[in-house]
């Protein structure tokens, strides 16, 4: 029973930065978004941690800013989850219904949902997420088929699961400050909590969050998430393919890229240049700005199709009226939204926070851990309906068979 | 098979993995401190949880003993009863008598120790145990002393009144006693009876007389009840008892030098061949405190119109000289009795 106060912590151990959010949730409803903390992620590599000391020495420090910002003391943590091994599948059940009068009851529903979830798994992998998708009663879909009456009712589930161990580190991170892990939670399923409607939902929407070593994705159609998906690429692709292309360090790409990257090559004048640092010192020196664009849209464009062809048949235009949503750190360049619609033939757009959430975490690197606490509040109020109803059912069930 | 009873394959979710409490191997410095932190703030809580229990039980402790609380519910309550447990002859009119209590009196507004020494200065109460118990009754626990002999004595101007002695030489005022039973008390003489607050002082030597009278009470109860009279003027000096009985005005009796038994026993004899002997005249004095080789007798000769010069020559108890003085030696343990010498 939730009846206290509690102060979430919700963390992004990303390749490039680490974020926390810290939220007082109040009896089990209320959020408030009271604490911050960002890092400089060291020891990750795409996603999984590679160096357990060093990726635990800026989680620690981003969590130990963001109690200082709050001024209070992390309860659990709610954890994003992302990474190359992710992986997901599908796969669906149906029952016929047990009742005479053939009206669905609760012990059909948990069969089915049962039936649905049970797949064996690979050795060494592990659960993330069952997604659920819309009932099917009689070839009809329906959010939630009790009391209606029909013989045959479908459920399937989008199983996420990964590597037991790359989820044990992410874990172990957290724990090493001390705070149990209460929520492990996809990032794209995060940031689609946040920035995709219920309309857009319902609709059909996909949201992209474009981070520094990973793209996370989720496709949403019928008002739930219907497949998910981590691409190993991301942001820092772009920074090691002009640092490449162009013959700088990494620093110096990586200026290249936020001063004059674009997902698209607006740029007509291949004569144009511009400045590295535009100091005139020693050392600096002119690159052509086409040159910059074309390397950077190649591989922005590079990013969509892959997701494009890991979506799949599952993708499609029609079904996807409410576009694309891009976020992340990388989603902040120029053009990136004409690429990812040039991609995927649909409307894309950057994603925008609610209207509550304070103007100082409306950046695109936000949106997960901001999607975190949604997540994690709505996921615990899920979770405490259906007992509600179970106990209620049981026991009123019990008080009319005797009357 | 039936849909419920499906028993489907168990997968791995992310919430088997362990997170145990405090996993040290993992723990980074800050990971470290939080979990001291942890420790003290459960610690502490303990403490203070302890703390305030102590401060409970301590207050309720407090509260139950208070002596204001236990007198405030008690306050209106008057006393009821009295129970009254003695060894001797008091009853529980006396005990009311001599507290004289308020009606009203409730257990906490007694002063137990002067309701003792109320009890104890009536002198026939030796010890005297007082106790409450709740919610209205007085428990009075007496012992008391068993009188020995009486002593005649007057207050002021009043007449003279007889007073018990007890064997530790306590003189008081009797109450309770049974009128036959304190008839036969021989009385106290010799002594001179000092003023001491509400009673007098303590008599020298009672414990002898005590002694005296308790052996002959027990070994010849004719002789006990022939004693009027136990003078203890020579008691100070020589030790020795004076009893005035009923057949012999002073029979003198040691206190030091031989067993009262023994001396009774003597005097026993020396009545008894008294009596047998038709001119031995009425007997003055029988000293028994010489010792056990001879008795100093004093006949009296004009008592009985008894002649000692017509004693029977058989008999072992005649006048030695004129006067009628005579000697009485026991007879040897292997001595027949016709060998006795006078």
């Amino acid at each position: 029973m939730i009846s206290r106060t509690k102060f979430i912590g919700a963390v992004e151990i990303g390749t490039s930065k680490v974020s926390v959010l810290i939220g007082e949730l109040t009896q089990g409803r209320t959020l408030h978004i009271i604490g911050v903390g960002e890092c400089q992620s060291r020891g990750v590599i795409k996603g999984a941690v590679a160096d357990f000391k060093a990726a635990s020495e800026a989680t620690h420090s981003a969590l130990m800013a963001a109690e200082q910002s709050a001024g209070t003391r992390i309860d659990e943590v709610y954890l994003a989850q992302t990474g190359g091994h992710l992986d997901g599948f599908y796969n669906e059940a149906a029952v016929n219904v047990s009742a005479a009068d053939n009206m669905v009851g609760a012990p059909d529903i948990d069969t089915v949902c049962r039936l649905a979830k049970a797949k064996n798994l690979p050795e060494g992998r592990m659960v993330v997420h069952h997604l659920r998708r819309p009932f099917r009663l009689d070839g009809r879909n329906v959010p939630d088929p009790e009391h209606l009456v029909g013989q045959r009712l479908e459920a399937g589930y989008w199983t996420v699961h990964g590597t037991e161990n790359k989820i044990a580190d992410n874990i172990h991170v957290i724990r090493g400050f001390n705070v149990r892990v209460a929520e492990l939670i996809l990032s794209s399923l995060a940031s689609g909590t946040i920035l995709a409607c219920a309309e857009d939902k319902q609709n059909g929407v996909l949201v992209i969050d474009v981070g520094a070593g990973t793209t996370d994705f989720v496709l949403y159609r019928d008002g739930c998430a219907q497949l998910t998906g981590v691409v190993p690429v991301g942001g820092g692709h772009l920074t090691n393919d002009l640092s490449l292309g162009l013959r700088v360090t990494e620093g110096q790409a990586e200026k290249l890229k936020l001063r004059f990257g674009r997902g698209t090559v607006l740029t007509k004048d291949r004569a144009e240049k511009v400045w590295l640092n535009g100091d005139f010192a020693i050392g600096d020196r002119q690159f052509p700005r086409h040159t910059i664009e074309q390397i950077t849209a190649a591989r922005t464009n590079e990013i969509f199709e892959v997701v494009r062809k890991k979506l799949g048949t599952a993708f499609s235009p029609e079904k996807t009226a409410a576009g694309v949503i891009l976020t992340g750190g990388t989603a902040k360049l120029p053009g990136i939204d004409e690429a990812a619609a040039r991609v995927f033939g649909v409307h894309a757009r950057l994603g925008e926070a609610p209207g509550w959430v304070a103007e100082n975490l409306r950046d695109p690197g936000f949106s997960s851990v901001l999607g975190l606490l949604q997540y994690g509040l709505s996921s615990r109020t899920d979770l405490a309906a259906p007992k509600r109803r179970a106990r209620a059912t049981s026991w009123m069930g019990k008080f009319f068979a005797n009357a | 098979m039936s849909q419920s009873s499906f028993n489907p394959p168990s997968t791995r979710t992310w919430r088997d993995i362990p997170q145990p409490v405090a996993q040290r191997r993992i723990l980074g410095p800050e990971g470290k401190k939080r979990l001291t932190m942890a420790i003290g703030n459960i610690v502490g809580l303990v403490l203070v949880l302890g703390a305030g229990a102590w401060g409970v039980y301590e207050f309720v402790s407090i509260w139950e003993t208070d002596p204001a609380r236990i007198t405030a519910p008690t306050k209106g309550v008057p006393i009821r009863d009295f129970a009254v447990r003695t060894d001797g002859v008091l009853d529980k009119g006396w005990v009311q008598r001599t507290l004289a209590l308020p009606k009203t009196a409730s257990l906490m507004e007694l002063d137990l120790v002067d309701l003792k020494r109320r009890l104890e200065e009536s002198g026939q109460v030796s010890k005297a145990v007082i106790e409450r118990r709740f919610p209205d009754v007085l428990v009075v626990t007496l012992q008391e002393r068993t009188p020995v002999a009486r002593v005649m004595a007057r207050i002021g101007d009043a007449a003279p009144v007889a007073f018990m002695v007890s064997r530790d030489g306590m003189v008081y005022s009797a109450s309770g006693y049974e009128a036959e039973m304190a008839e036969f008390l021989p009385f106290i003489d010799g002594v001179r009876l000092v003023r001491e607050g509400f009673g007098f002082e303590r008599i020298e030597g009672m414990d002898a007389v005590a002694d005296l009278l308790g052996t002959a009470q027990a070994s010849a109860p004719e002789l006990y009840r022939s004693f009027k009279i136990v003078s203890l003027a020579r008691f100070g000096l020589d030790r020795t008892l004076a009893v005035k009985s009923t057949e012999v005005e002073v029979i003198t009796f040691g206190s030091s030098q031989d067993s009262f038994y023994r001396q009774l026993a003597r005097l026993d004899y020396i009545l008894q061949e008294t009596r047998n002997q038709v001119n031995a005249g009425q007997l003055k004095s029988v000293n028994l405190a010489i010792g056990d080789k001879q008795v100093p007798i004093l006949f009296d000769p004009a008592g009985g119109g008894r002649d000692a010069s017509s004693a029977p020559a058989s008999s072992t108890l005649r006048p030695a000289q004129p006067s009628g003085t005579a000697l009485f030696s026991p007879l040897p343990r292997n001595s027949s009795s016709t060998k006795r010498d006078f």
